[in-house]
């Protein structure tokens, strides 16, 4: 062992089960490489780093960025379990159902909540939510200029979600504050009390719906069955919870992020205004290149694979946005190529896992990409205007300025 | 019409999976006995499975339709599985997801049809 990694080891304390060649410093949530280009710069930051590697970063802990592996170790739940999805970990993590909890215990959960977000159901709702994007973009079209973070992308999906769960839709930016302030918390402290505010805001609902059913999410849940039985106050609110941090701000941030890189890219929506069949195909690319999540597990067995030795206890990032930008899964897989035959991604995760509202997240990007393209055929970022945003266990952008030319 | 299974030492047995996709496309795959019938279907390409989930059975989206006196011969679904093939866009009666299908011998010429889309 060389000097230096003596040295590492004893500033940082790596623990002695991780080899020194496994060593690569990341900071999940403040990293210095990463830029307003956020999968982009993740993507170059890690380039030399191995496909498993150990940061001693937020308590130290394993990233994982080949989407094989990745894909081995979410379908593996006897060694990585989901229960504990805390970096640095917190003695008291947050439960959230079906989320936390490991096959086959989450599928009857699932299955509660699966008619809700079945392509079915995504289908019957797909004019309804052309309305709010029509009546969205219509509001900045003539304006030349938007906030596409702000005025759009915040709000459309947002809208469709809290209609879904039968929240009112004036608090919409108040939650999406909550949202926020959730995914930068770091404290025991601080995650109990967001997730108490969240879950006070169901538990509000829910006493609102005993007494007024409606044909919502929340109503819905009050009178399912599991396994014979209802599902318990406690149940339904472990479950609001995960919804509320999927539904507040995921789409928001793909369709964000999507949008700045196709401000960049004029042929692109050349293509995509003279032929709008193209639109799914060019969203599935975004969706590609824009993965917002790493999906964090706890190693419940001892187990070696793949050269690493992973402890009890050891937590687990995998870094699902990086499977998209994986130059051995995508040739050139920084460029965006609507005609790319075979889009290799992870964005969803998979295994038992696999994000529950992926149909609609597809269904709601493609809506307001075929609506805005109708109306804003090209449009290009305000010139030097930064964007910013947050990297964590998802991905944020905070701001889009975009322009656009506006006939008289 | 009948056909020797191909056995090779040491390895499993492969059967020989038909299929149509529903703009009436034909073609076949080995499959190997053990595996699943979305695997097998996987790594051969067959256009229209996606199996997001990767036979975690959460998705629904490796739905196939099985030839009717095939379809006959294949152990029931699980009430989970039958759920997620009515909460899709074409369900049938003879309505499958591959995943959840394990390949035998007795497969061997098995025909299946692809739907119009998994989602």
């Amino acid at each position: 062992m060389s000097t230096t990694t003596a040295t590492l080891e004893k500033t940082l304390g790596i623990p002695p089960h991780v080899k020194p060649e496994q060593v690569f410093e990341f900071d999940i949530y403040a990293d210095p490489r990463i830029t307003d280009d956020v999968q982009g710069s993740y993507a170059a930051a890690l380039r030399g780093a191995p496909d498993i590697f150990w940061t001693p970063a937020n308590g130290g802990h394993w990233m994982v960025q080949r989407g094989d592996l990745i894909t081995e170790i979410v379908k593996d739940y006897e060694i990585f379990s989901a229960r504990e999805m805390q970096i640095p970990r917190v003695p008291d993590p947050p439960y959230m159902i079906p989320l936390s909890v490991d096959p086959p215990a989450n599928l009857p959960y699932r299955a509660a909540l699966m008619p809700k977000f079945s392509p079915r159901e995504v289908a019957k709702l797909e004019p309804h939510m052309r309305e709010i994007a029509t009546k969205l973009i219509d509001e900045v079209v003539a304006k030349g200029e938007c906030d596409f973070i702000r005025e759009i992308s915040s709000r459309f999906p947002v809208s469709i979600f809290m209609e879904l769960m039968g929240l009112p839709l004036e608090k919409l930016r108040e939650f999406r504050i909550i949202a926020d302030n959730y995914f930068n918390a770091r404290s025991n402290e601080d995650l109990a009390r967001l997730g108490g505010q969240i879950m006070g805001i169901f538990s509000d609902l829910m006493e609102i719906r005993a007494r007024e059913p409606r044909d919502d999410l929340v109503t819905s849940l009050m009178n399912t069955e599991v396994d014979g039985r209802a599902l318990t106050r406690d149940e339904i609110l472990a479950m609001c919870l995960v919804l509320f941090l999927g539904g507040m701000d995921t789409v928001t941030n793909v369709s964000g992020f999507t949008f700045q890189r196709l401000a960049e890219e004029p042929a692109v929506q050349a293509r995509m205004a003279a032929d709008p069949t193209l639109i799914p195909r060019a969203v599935e690319e975004g969706i590609r290149l824009h993965g917002v999540i790493c999906t964090p597990r706890v190693v419940v067995q001892d187990t070696d694979k793949h050269g690493v030795s992973f402890r009890t206890g050891d937590m687990v990032l995998n870094i699902l946005s990086q499977v998209g930008r994986d130059n051995r899964a995508n040739d050139h897989a920084d460029a965006f190529d609507i005609d790319r035959e075979n889009k290799v991604h992870l964005t969803f995760s998979t295994g038992p896992h696999l994000c529950l509202g992926h149909i609609l997240a597809r269904a709601e990007i493609r809506i307001l990409t075929e609506e805005w393209f109708k109306r804003i055929p090209s449009f290009r970022a305000k010139p030097g205007a930064r964007h910013g945003f947050r990297i964590g266990t998802v991905h944020a952008l905070e701001a889009l300025p975009l322009e656009w030319d506006v006939s008289a | 019409m009948g056909r020797a299974i191909a056995i090779s030492r040491g390895r499993p047995p492969l059967v020989q999976i038909h299929y149509r996709t529903h703009d009436g496309r034909s073609g076949a795959f080995e499959a190997k006995v053990g595996q699943s019938l979305m695997a097998a279907a996987k790594s051969a390409n067959v256009p229209g499975i996606i199996a997001e989930c990767g036979g975690s059975m959460v998705c629904g989206t490796c739905h196939v339709f099985i030839d009717e006196t095939w379809f006959a011969k294949l152990p029931t679904a699980e009430p989970m599985e039958t759920d997620l093939i009515d909460y899709g866009l074409y369900p049938r009666p003879t309505s499958r997801l591959s995943c959840q299908i394990t390949v035998t011998e007795a497969m061997d010429g098995l025909l299946l049809e692809i739907p119009p889309s998994q989602h």
